[in-house]
């Protein structure tokens, strides 16, 4: 369980997050949308602990200030928005990178995991390549795999650990999108928790437990996505009257950008 | 050799080449890297060999080491002009190149990790002559202002001043040019021509305001060369440089993760600030050290790890070990050349380093401009 409560955040002068709580049990994919500059990044990025904040976030009880970084990252593990490297590095000695967290597995276990990272994003046979030479969307997948690696059980110890994702389908093709997300729910069913930043609310929708809506630095709903994504919460949140539809077989909401009117 | 196990030995060396490839393939360098550093063990082992016969007296390696290991009757072999060239020049230059190419390598390995930057290093952004600065003020004023300093530190003052010198560059150098825990490659490097330019000319106030026998000093310290080796340089900056050395291994695994993004190392359970803190008091140590027993040697810092980067791959677990040796062997290998090519007279080695490193440096820039954010 990771509990966020009051958290405020000053980047450079100015306020960005008001008061945030922001809750994501064990087993549940918990999705935190808005409009561009409403904090969800600076959300994340504060309970991933990298950012000094007013308030306090808890990992499983334990108060995320009191925890060294080594600790931290046996309890969640973070996927960025994009990563520039200036070295070269292999896509496998990347994702291995994971691997130098915490208690040292042997040589074939670390090889296994990390084959199995990269079979998960759909980069097998991608080991041997340069990172730098891979596209955007293919570089996005290795960080993926590279944070898999580090809480590649999602229960240890009897305590259940989170994946934080920064967009992780922003610059993934369609398949792909399904893939992550799909990756994302699985890594939930075995136990673990994910904090998602989204843009797609449809295939936010279609994946997510809980949603959470942010606008200006504030949470503005929080909920089942049925619950979040109405007429009303659209419209106040992102100032655009929009029809929320459902699909016929089911009851997953879906806004299409055709319904906005003016 | 019987037929078949020439074709035993045979397929046995194809099947090592064939692993090393697929491992290659499969973007495992480990196992190369590892092969690499005993190679250059070897090569560093032979160069100092080389050294220590190479020059205008002859001395064959075989009766040196048996002096040298105290084989009885070996001392009859060498005349004891000979014994005085090897045990008191050739020795401590080939100690002193050992030292002083492993410390510039490394500590060029080091920045660059640290500054997420193929293109840092200690001579290009200001920092050797931060430390020759220091070197100088010892120097000039070690005699009247400064004298505290001597008190102090002793035979070590000259290193140590050097060393704080570089400390103050490397940390004003970080501070300016990082922001937010991303590195701009042009300020920084713009940033280490001012710095540079800044030490360069308080040094050269202290060389207008110093008196004859300061100045002869000065031209002695300030060639730039391992001409002046002696075993008393030896014992002031070796204690500095193996500490140093030392320390260096445990930063591998947080520079392993810099590379992907302070926040990333971060995540990864790295304590960036002391990382940080410990990489660049290294770096200060390794360049000042060796700066205030050799002078500036250019190029050296950028050349090898970049070398080394394109055969055993970034990962300084490996990188940096096998940077020592190779730093190490290449200026033992400089050297060799700097005394020999126009004798009886010597090149000073900054300029064969320079020949050798800065078309290197162009053709890096050249070749991975994408890559480098500019």
């Amino acid at each position: 369980m990771i509990k966020a409560s009051n958290l405020s955040v000053r980047l450079a002068g100015k306020q960005v997050l008001h008061g945030v709580n922001i809750e994501a049990a064990a087993g549940q994919l918990t999705a935190i949308v808005g409009p561009n500059g409403s904090g969800k990044t600076t959300s994340l990025k504060a309970i991933a602990g990298e950012l000094p904040y007013d308030g306090t976030v808890n990992i499983n009880g334990h108060d995320i200030a009191t925890l060294k970084p080594w600790q931290l990252a046996l309890k969640r593990a973070v996927l960025p928005q994009s990563t520039v490297i200036s070295f070269p590095f292999t896509v496998r000695e990347i994702v291995r990178m994971g691997l130098s967290v915490g208690a040292k597995a042997g040589a074939d276990e670390t090889d296994r995991i990390a084959r199995e990272a990269l079979e998960a994003v759909d980069l097998s046979g991608f080991a041997g390549r340069f990172y730098q030479e891979l596209s955007g969307g293919e570089q996005q997948r290795v960080q993926l795999a590279r944070a898999l690696c580090q809480i590649w059980d999602p229960v240890q110890d009897g305590e259940p650990a989170f994946l934080l994702l920064d967009e992780p389908v922003s610059s993934l093709d369609i398949r792909h999108q399904l893939t992550i997300m799909r990756l994302a729910r699985n890594f939930c069913a075995r136990g673990g928790g994910v904090i998602a930043v989204m843009h797609d609310l449809n295939l936010t929708a279609m994946f997510a437990d809980r949603m959470i809506m942010m606008k200006s630095g504030r949470v503005r709903a929080a909920g089942h996505p049925n619950e979040v994504m109405t007429d009303g919460v659209m419209e106040a949140v992102f100032g655009c009257a929009m029809r929320v539809n459902a699909t016929p077989a089911g009851s997953v909401p879906f806004v299409l950008p055709h319904t906005a009117l003016g | 050799m019987p037929h078949s196990e020439m074709a035993a030995g045979d397929s046995q060396s194809r099947s090592f080449a064939a692993r090393l490839k697929s491992e290659w393939l499969l973007g495992d360098r480990s196992r190369l890297a590892r092969l690499v550093i005993v190679a250059l063990i070897l090569a560093t082992a032979a160069m100092f060999a080389a050294s220590i016969m190479t020059g205008a007296a002859d001395a064959s390696l075989g009766n040196v080491l048996r002096w040298l290991f105290g084989v009885e009757g070996a001392e009859q072999a060498l005349s004891v002009r000979d014994r005085i060239i090897i045990l008191d020049i050739r020795l401590p230059r080939a100690v002193m190149g050992l030292l002083v190419g492993a410390s510039l390598a490394v500590s060029g390995a080091i920045m660059q990790g640290l500054f997420r930057n193929p293109l840092a290093d200690p001579a290009l952004v200001g920092i050797s002559s931060g430390a020759s600065l220091g070197a100088v003020l010892t120097i000039v004023l070690g005699s009247s202002l400064l004298g505290a300093l001597f008190a102090v530190f002793g035979f070590y003052a000259l290193p140590v001043a050097a060393f704080l010198g570089c400390l103050v560059t490397t940390l004003l150098l970080y501070r300016i040019a990082t922001r937010s825990g991303q590195t701009s490659v042009a300020t920084m490097l713009l940033a280490g021509i001012a710095l540079a330019a800044l030490a360069n000319a308080v040094t050269g106030v202290l060389i207008f305001v110093a008196d004859d026998k300061q100045l002869r000093d000065l031209t002695f310290w300030g060639l730039g060369s391992l001409a002046g080796a002696n075993w008393t340089k030896i014992f002031s900056a070796a204690p500095i440089i193996l500490v140093s050395l030392a320390v260096v291994p445990f930063l591998a695994r947080g520079l392993n993760a810099l590379t992907l993004g302070e926040a990333a190392a971060f995540h990864m359970g790295i304590p960036v600030q002391r990382l940080k803190n410990i990489a660049i008091v290294s770096v200060a140590a390794l360049t000042g050290a060796s700066v205030a027993v050799s002078g500036g040697i250019g190029f050296v810092g950028i050349v090898v790890p970049h070398v080394l980067r394109l055969i055993i791959g970034p990962d300084h677990r490996y990188l940096l070990p096998a940077s020592a040796l190779l730093g190490g062997t290449l200026l033992i290998f400089a050297d060799m050349v700097a005394r020999t090519i126009v004798p009886p007279a010597e090149l000073p080695i900054g300029i064969i380093t320079a020949f050798v490193g800065a078309p290197f440096f162009l053709w890096i820039l050249l070749r991975g401009r994408s890559h480098m954010g500019l």
